[in-house]
């Protein structure tokens, strides 16, 4: 888009505000070539706001990264056609509709930071940010991500997904138990990505400094969940159902995933030490919704490549890690990588002990912080196939009873964490 | 006549007296230069110890891979220690110049001069070389990280080839900013590159025709028989 274009878009898109003045809803879906599903996304969220929210004025905010595949366009001509064959009512109040490209750092971060900031500027009441990817987004989502906040005084509402046993890995034996050993609240999926916020918080968000850091990319679902936490908000959770998205963008690759989420996470640490160093234990997050069981199909996991990546990383990262670890963690972690593969194992309080330390080493920075986080990956992956065997026959519950474990582990050993952050060990 | 030859002798002996004595001072001049140029390298030689200590100068140099590439070359002494001693040598350097200045012999001055001006040269190619060095680490790290995250087996290979032509290019700056020779450098480095390239190909097409189809196969083959993760990590 011309610098021309990009002038008679935003005065559109501010006429446009002028226009509608305020709202009362505001519904945010961040989108980059999302054309295949973002029409059912629209579609999804306008039946669940004529649906539930009938006489609120709403606004559905497209903020798309610069699609080449006609996102905006398929945005712009989601319709629900007949409104009497999907809902009982017609709603009450227009439900508008913006698509706008953002600017600044490419990512969802930055997409999120425009929707705060139309919400903001429409003095929203309540907010809730979807994914553009998602298959599984049905009506209910919005009653769920929006009423908690409505009705209840909730600022913020954490996604509760059910979830193949092997997906989000990095969410499961990094993000959760980490952020619930050092915030104490118990949110499950804290990088869900659906998220439901009120104004008073999408206002808190937009007055953060931070839009120049990975915040601005990957990093911007871990960090709305710990700022709410943080900045003493209240928060619940909602149980969606199913999580099903378009198959991942191939260009994303696992190493720049894990370095913008583990990065912010260890970055929030740092800001956040005086409140998470005091937090002992931690306490369950209240849940809205029905949770059901669903159906999910297998996922293909390729444990050996896994294997081999970790091996190859004790084999040739040893220098490095042996700065990072702490010598008997850095003993632990050589011994795993010599077991045979029908005997691998990552026992959780080893890798409790590897993310510390990595912890501690970017607080410390130790080396380039962008080659720490490089340097966890064979590990993550170490970790993974260790729970890949550990777990071939395991039910849900099963498996959710050995990430309950992974996160009592956390917990035991952050009094150790604390010590050392203050240069006590 | 004698009394003409003793008038020559006397008179030479007398002018070389006068000479002498007027020369005495600069002399005086140049080792009290000396001796004050000592002693204010070994104050500032003791000044920056501290202060490098006090910034952890030492285990910085760890961590960006200066202190590995020293130990390589056999170069057992701390950076900090290094830095200190070479910044003393510097400084007690341009003491002795300035005090052999002071002798106002015209042949020395000369010289110094000469020395002078190629000492800006000898500061550029240290930087050209430290940076390189340091360059050279960081990138070889960073391939290393990659080339293990994308599961290359010949991750080392890869990582000590980056750091290996860095350093090359960095010497070959450095060796271009001493003006030492320029076109055999230039000469050398393009013939040095060419045979490692040459070479390479050779090997790789002639001698290790099963390697290269081996690793060929290894490196593709995989990736197409090989099912891949449908593990979403986020």
């Amino acid at each position: 888009m011309s610098p021309e274009e990009q002038r008679s878009h935003a005065a559109e898109v501010e006429q446009t505000l002028r226009e509608i003045g305020r709202a009362d809803l505001v519904v945010g879906i961040p989108s980059y070539n999302n054309a295949r599903t973002i029409g059912h996304v629209v579609r999804a969220v306008m039946a669940g706001l004529a649906k539930y929210f009938s006489d609120q004025a709403a606004v559905i905010v497209n903020s798309d990264g610069g699609s080449k595949d006609g996102t905006p366009e398929v945005v712009r001509q989601a319709a629900l056609g007949d409104y009497r064959t999907v809902l009982a009512t017609h709603p009450l109040r227009p439900i508008h509709r913006l698509t706008t490209p953002y600017h600044g750092v490419p990512g969802k971060g930055s997409a999120l930071r425009l929707v705060f900031e139309i919400a903001v500027r429409l003095q929203a009441r309540a907010c809730a940010v979807v994914d553009a990817d998602l298959r599984s987004i049905t009506p209910e989502w919005m009653d769920l991500l929006l009423s908690p906040i409505l009705r209840e005084g909730f600022d913020f509402v954490a996604p509760l997904y059910r979830r193949h046993k092997y997906d989000g890995t990095i969410t499961n034996s990094i993000v959760y138990p980490l952020t619930r050993a050092l915030y104490g609240k118990r949110v499950r999926q804290p990088i869900g990505g659906d998220f439901g916020f009120s104004g008073r918080l999408a206002a808190h968000y937009l007055a953060q400094d931070v839009w120049h850091t990975d915040v601005a990319r990957f990093g911007i679902d871990i960090w709305m969940t710990t700022t709410a936490i943080t900045g003493g908000f209240r928060i619940c959770q909602a149980f969606l159902g199913a999580k099903i998205h378009d198959a991942k963008d191939p260009g994303v690759d696992l190493s720049g995933m894990l370095m913008q989420v583990v990065g912010s996470v260890l970055d929030l640490m740092e800001s956040n030490y005086p409140i998470w160093s005091k937090v002992q234990g931690s306490e369950p997050v209240p849940v809205f919704g029905l949770e059901y069981e669903v159906g999910l199909e297998p996922i293909r996991v390729n444990v050996a490549r896994m294997l081999g990546i970790f091996r190859l990383g004790a084999e040739e990262l040893g220098d490095l890690w042996q700065k990072i670890l702490s010598p008997a963690t850095f003993r632990a972690v050589q011994h795993i990588a010599g077991s045979p593969d029908a005997d691998f194992r990552f026992p959780p309080d080893v890798w409790v002990s590897v993310i510390y330390d990595f912890a501690l080493a970017f607080h410390r920075r130790v080396i380039h912080r962008d080659h720490l986080l490089q340097a966890l990956v064979p590990l993550y992956l170490g970790r993974t196939a260790s729970f890949v065997l550990e777990t071939p026959e395991s039910t849900a519950d099963e498996v959710e009873a050995v990430i309950e474990e992974l996160c009592l582990q956390f917990e035991r050993q952050k009094p150790d964490l604390v010590a050392r952050w203050e240069g006590q060990g | 006549m004698f009394e003409a030859l003793r008038t020559v002798v006397v008179g030479t002996f007398q002018r070389f007296g006068e000479r002498a004595l007027a020369f005495l001072p600069n002399v005086l001049a140049m080792l009290i230069l000396i001796l004050a140029g000592w002693a204010i390298a070994a104050i500032i030689r003791s000044l920056l110890g501290r202060a490098l200590r006090a910034l952890r100068f030492d285990r910085w140099c760890e961590e960006m891979g200066i202190t590995q590439v020293l130990r390589r070359a056999e170069i057992r002494h701390a950076p900090s220690h290094l830095l200190t001693r070479a910044l003393f040598w510097l400084v007690l350097l341009v003491f002795l110049v300035v005090g052999l200045h002071s002798l106002e012999i015209a042949l020395v001055n000369r010289a110094l001069a000469a020395i002078f001006g190629y000492i800006p040269r000898i500061l550029a190619a240290v930087l050209i070389l430290l940076g390189g060095f340091l360059l050279a680490n960081f990138l070889a790290r960073a391939v290393l990280l990659a080339a293990v995250n994308a599961h290359l087996a010949s991750a080392r290979l890869l990582a000590g080839g980056v750091r290996v032509l860095i350093v090359a290019i960095a010497l070959a700056m450095a060796l271009e900013q001493l003006a030492l020779a320029a076109h055999i450098v230039i000469a050398a480095f393009s013939i040095f590159f060419g045979g490692v390239t040459l070479a390479l190909a050779i090997a790789f097409g002639l001698a290790g025709r099963d390697l290269a189809r081996d690793v060929l196969r290894r490196q593709f083959a995989p990736q197409r028989e090989e099912a891949p993760d449908e593990l979403s990590h986020l």
